[in-house]
């Protein structure tokens, strides 16, 4: 161990006794991406730990700003590029609420769009169920994980046109209607889901392996999940039902039965049982938009937001200039700032928006919850050993995309 | 037949969110710098107990300059607060919040790193996403989008037969010099 190179944090280093620094990543593989984490420890157990992020910055807020209002949906799609029809659907929902549109999205638009955020959803977190039984060494679970994911990206590739990044949501609905064939797919999937879940509980959930490498490691209190602004999943594993969905309801969701799941232990075990039970609860979402699913308009019939449909533009002269105006300079946005968030998978993901009347957005601040339940990996990781993190960092569900944007 | 003038596609709106009155469920304050840490905290004794965000936007034409604004959330009643501040944009400075919400320090590096707003009492302020000795703050608004020019790397040239024969020299080098740079590896006198 090297002590000689410049230290990344000067504090860190002045370690007393026989303390020394170790740097994990960023390209250790447990580390979901390029994580760096700086730690000072004694033996095994970790004294204090660091994280170093930035690895990843691509400064998308900034490239926003110097797009088109639809445009920049492409970019802020790949922020969380686990979940992207997430960021896609807050982003959309917050312009929305700015131009004026929210109560004239169509119904069918919405229900979509639900069906669209559960899948994702239930996708986000087939990925970190596989890499986080990775990293405890369960390697079989994986391949079940992208399995049933893979059967979702066909999902999102057969509605948007592309497996990881759809761009199928827009400002004002979906980009076009489901097309033929999707519910035949969806039912397969809905088919499947129930004994896919039971194998992945038989495989992990009662695997006493898992269970000693889980249970009571990385424990948070409510005083802390709130000092930390957790959300989502490890906020809701400390006991405190909030769910942006049932708090702030948003898009229809007050019309789906859902139950919001919750543990009091607040351990990684506890994390590892609220996703999977959050899983079957966005299928029942699924399954309820699936059923009340009507025929209708699927976006806001409004041409100086939405292009018109392509088959109109070689009949009629109104559609071509609308649809040439929109694709050349976008759409403006009437002034004014707005926040709107929506539970993602990781937790309460917001977006700060402020127009200043123009084609582009004038400031997209993103509220990522990747980043804010990492940033508690400082309180909870002293005092654990340093296998312990690994298990810590798998049930905090970082997205560096999203963490470092 | 006189064109008609298209109206200017950038906005104009020099303090937007001071144009409308709120869409969203938030409750939104103005807060005078000098009163943010005592309002954040008496919001957190309210119930206020998750700080669920702190940003920043950048108003140039405006006095003062930047907005920082914290977004709070009351679990209890389920309710938004937005608190706006504005700061200067001469030398732009602004009291922590990480003694009330450990949560702040992050979003307090963040807008310090991409904004250049310092935050009195951070107990680590430094760059966050920008390597640590970038300089300029990126999410400002007379920052370029492409950023500053930099020198790129020098690019190693190869002198390959086939380009040589091709005639398509590498940039900057001469057919010749090929020749003679090829004769030299091969220990062969470039003059024949």
């Amino acid at each position: 161990m090297s002590m000689s190179t410049t230290p990344l944090t000067p504090e860190i280093v002045s370690h007393e006794g026989n303390a020394m620094v170790l740097s994990m990543g960023p390209q250790h593989p447990s580390t979901h991406g390029v994580l760096q984490i700086m730690l000072e420890i004694e033996g095994e157990t970790i004294l204090k730990a660091e994280p170093e992020i930035g690895y990843l910055h691509t400064g998308i807020e900034k490239t926003a700003e110097n797009l088109f209002w639809s445009q920049a949906q492409t970019v802020i799609e790949r922020m969380d590029y686990l979940a992207p029809s997430s960021n896609a659907y807050c982003y959309c929902l917050a312009v929305e609420q700015l131009l004026g549109l929210t109560d004239r999205i169509p119904e069918r638009a919405r229900q979509i769009r639900v069906l669209q955020a559960e899948l994702t959803r239930v996708a986000s977190h087939c990925v970190w169920l596989g890499t986080h039984g990775i990293d405890l060494g369960a390697l079989s679970a994986f391949f079940y994980c992208f399995d049933m994911r893979e059967k979702i990206l066909d999902l999102q590739e057969a509605a948007g046109g592309a497996r990881m990044h759809p761009n199928y949501l827009r400002v004002g609905g979906v980009q076009a209607d489901l097309p033929s064939g999707f519910m035949e797919q969806l039912d397969a999937l809905m088919e499947m889901f129930p004994g896919r879940m039971r194998d992945l509980r038989g495989l992990l959930q009662s695997n006493p392996i898992l269970q000693d490498r889980l249970v009571d490691v990385g424990i948070m209190t409510q005083e802390e999940a709130q000092d930390w602004s957790i959300t989502g999943p490890g906020l809701r594993a400390t006991g405190i039902a909030y769910d942006v969905r049932r708090a702030f309801p948003y898009g229809g969701y007050e019309n789906y039965e859902f139950d919001i799941p919750t543990r009091t232990e607040g351990d990684s075990y506890a994390r590892f049982l609220v996703r999977l039970d959050e899983m079957e609860q966005s299928m029942r979402i699924v399954r309820q938009v699936r059923d009340s699913l009507k025929p209708g308009p699927y976006a806001v019939d409004d041409t100086k937001v939405m292009p018109p449909p392509k088959e109109t533009i070689a009949l009629s002269m109104e559609a071509l200039i609308h649809h040439f105006k929109i694709m050349t300079e976008g759409f403006r946005v009437p002034p004014g700032d707005v926040y709107q968030a929506v539970e993602g998978p990781r937790g309460e993901l917001g977006y700060y928006v402020v127009s200043d009347g123009g084609n582009r957005p004038y400031r997209v601040r993103t509220r990522p919850p990747s980043m804010y339940n990492l940033q508690a990996l400082k309180g909870l990781a002293p005092g654990n050993l340093i296998a312990d993190l690994v298990v810590i960092i798998g049930s905090l569900d970082p997205v560096f995309g999203e963490v470092d944007r | 037949m006189p064109s008609t003038q298209t109206p200017p596609l950038t906005g104009t709106a020099i303090d937007p969110p001071a144009l409308r009155p709120p869409i969203d469920d938030a409750a939104i304050e103005r807060i005078e710098l000098a009163d943010v840490h005592a309002r954040l905290a008496e919001l957190k004794r309210e119930g206020f107990t998750l700080l669920l965000d702190v940003g920043a936007v950048d108003y140039p034409q405006r006095t003062p300059r930047f907005d920082v604004v914290y977004h709070l959330l009351n679990l209890r009643k389920t309710q938004r607060v937005r608190l706006l501040c504005g700061v200067q944009g001469n030398e732009p400075k602004l009291p922590t919040a990480t003694d009330l919400w450990k949560s702040a320090d992050w979003a307090e590096r963040e807008i310090y790193d991409l904004f250049g707003i310092n935050f009195e009492g951070h107990p680590d302020l430094r760059r966050i996403q920008m390597p640590n000795d970038w300089e300029g703050h990126p999410l400002r608004k007379d920052y370029p989008l492409r950023g500053p020019a930099r020198e790129r790397s020098p690019r190693p040239v190869f002198a390959l037969k086939s380009n040589v024969q091709a005639g398509t020299p590498p940039s900057g080098r001469t057919l010749e010099a090929l020749q003679r740079q090829i004769a030299g590896v091969r220990g062969e006198d470039p003059s024949k």
